[in-house]
């Protein structure tokens, strides 16, 4: 064990003091004698910068998880929120000191004395915590190695791929639980029997499909899809979760049995019956990507007609419930229409814009933003992001984007 | 992938405020020899709270900061590694605790004064 023992006598000290030209009575009394410890360890801990709500997380008693491997680089996650970990050296030199008095906590008065404080350890080095978007792209990768396409596919060749409980994409996936949770959404993965998977496409418009004509058979299109009744019906067909999540993906909840235009006392109460009604925007938005995906570049107007045909009767199709889905080149003749989400797109800030850019030169405001929309932060919004990586000028009178370097 | 958990120790009274001693560059010894156990300085505080540290020959001004972001330093938790081991599977979980807290240091940035003395002691 380290002595306390310290070589250092008030006549040490007053000697020095002398030379220094400062008096006594300029000083408080308590001398601190600082001494490098005998166990002087620069390596058994690391510090790191907190960020307020990382503090906060921890003095609340919640624990913080960094999640790295070996070819990404480490995050730091609370339950909301990821912080990138970037290690920052400094030429000065930190003397960790656990027993420091310091300003106030100095005694004013009395007798003069020495107190020894050890050092335990020099660093030139601190970990800094910077709030990032979650690494979540390798999520969709994930899901998609084996696609749910209905209970009687499950042991074909086709469905042998990994399948993985939300546990397993925590160990995978870098970024927060509440993030992953969110992502899990935008993705329109389902839990089935414990584990995230994201449906087949085609297995999906099946089962999106028996749900409308079943609205349509029972009128349910105005007056709400009664949830037990439709899973009591099609859960011959489809497991009931898959059912109870594609209801959930493409219709909303309604407050109460029934709504609008009935009279009250039509409909008897209904006690802790569910009542959806389907989105008109995501179905809409379901069947253009029914029609456009697979089919390369498409005539507009032909789409449009197409479109229209193909939705559930009483619903509009508008261009706006593609926003982020497909692109429209309206310079070319005639006019085309394909199939552009922006999951597929890379979530790198850099490479998104470079991804953006080679597709198309010049964009305007309200065509870009629904393609980086996803890689705002608290502090940096479209806007900001415009500013960093594109390059504005006005075309026709529109200010359009374009980029700031080559397109690679 | 690796998970780490960092989390304050269970009691908060485990979890004292240590403090930095914050010098610019490093300190080194006329000759190399190892720095354990090798006395520093004399650290004194003005009335009106200013630290002064007195090394070697060198005198040094500095103030006491109040860290915007305070530093956690976090060590392995030998004692949560056992008890991991036993009660999942996954051997490779490493927790880390937060030993202390720094929220305040004592920032020296400005060039040392000499102290010039007649007879040089040995120091």
């Amino acid at each position: 064990m380290d002595s306390d023992q310290n070589e250092r006598s008030l006549e040490d000290i007053n000697t020095v003091l002398e030379y220094a030209k400062l008096e006594l009575s300029d000083v408080k009394p308590t001398v601190q004698c600082i001494y490098f410890s005998q166990q002087l360890d620069n390596q058994s801990f690391k510090l790191l910068e907190l960020d307020d709500t990382v503090l906060e997380t921890l003095t609340n008693g919640e624990k913080v998880v960094i999640r790295g491997n070996t070819d990404d680089m480490a995050v730091l996650c609370t339950q909301t929120t990821t912080f990138e970990i970037k290690e920052a050296e400094i030429s000065n030199s930190m003397l960790i000191t656990p027993q420091l008095d310091i300003g106030e906590d100095v005694d004013d008065s009395g007798p003069q004395n020495t107190k020894v404080s050890k050092v335990i350890s020099v660093m030139n080095n601190y970990y800094e915590l910077r709030p990032c978007k979650p690494k979540v792209a390798k999520l969709k990768k994930l899901l998609e190695e084996n696609m749910y396409s209905g209970k009687e596919c499950e042991e074909d060749e086709q469905h042998q791929g990994l399948k993985y409980c939300f546990e397993d994409l925590l160990n995978i996936v870098q970024g927060s639980e509440v993030e992953i949770k969110e992502s899990l959404k935008k993705l329109k993965a389902c839990q089935i029997e414990g584990l995230w998977r994201v449906l087949d496409f085609d297995f999906l418009s099946q089962v999106l499909n028996h749900i409308i004509q079943l609205c349509e058979e029972n009128d349910w299109l105005s007056t709400g899809i009664p949830l037990d009744e439709c899973l009591e019906t099609l859960g011959q067909l489809f497991p009931r979760e898959v059912i109870a999540h594609v209801i959930d993906c493409y219709a909303n909840e309604m407050k109460s049995g029934g709504q609008g235009d009935h009279d009250p006392d039509d409909q008897p109460m209904q006690i802790d019956a569910k009542f959806f009604s389907l989105s008109e925007d995501k179905i809409c938005q379901f069947f253009a990507e029914l029609v456009l995906k697979n089919s390369g570049k498409f005539n507009l107007k032909e789409f449009l007609k197409v479109w229209e045909q193909t939705v559930p009767q009483g619903m509009r199709t508008s261009l706006s419930q593609l926003e982020g889905i497909a692109l429209i080149d309206r310079n070319c003749m005639p006019e085309v229409i394909w199939y552009f989400p922006v999951e597929d797109l890379p979530e790198d800030v850099g490479e998104r814009f470079n991804t953006l850019f080679k597709t198309r030169e010049k964009w305007s405001l309200a065509e870009i933003s629904p393609y980086i929309r996803d890689l705002t932060t608290l502090k940096v919004d479209v806007g900001g992001l415009l500013t960093k990586y594109a390059r504005a000028s006005m075309m026709n009178g529109i200010k359009v984007f374009s980029s700031r370097k080559p397109v690679t | 992938m690796v998970q780490v958990l960092v989390s304050l120790p269970d009691s908060p009274n485990q979890c004292p405020e240590w403090a930095i001693v914050d010098l610019q560059g490093s300190l080194e010894t006329r000759q190399p020899v190892p720095l354990g156990g090798k006395f520093v300085g004399d650290l004194h505080f003005t009335k009106q709270n200013v630290p002064i540290l007195i090394i070697g020959h060198h005198i040094l001004y500095g103030k006491i900061v109040d860290m915007e972001k305070p530093f956690a330093v976090i060590v392995k938790d030998e004692s949560s590694e056992t008890a991991t081991d036993r009660d999942t599977d996954k051997n490779t979980s490493v927790n880390y605790v937060v030993k202390a807290l720094i929220k305040k240091k004592l920032l020296f940035k400005q060039r040392p004064k000499p102290i010039i003395a007649n007879i040089p002691k040995k120091l």
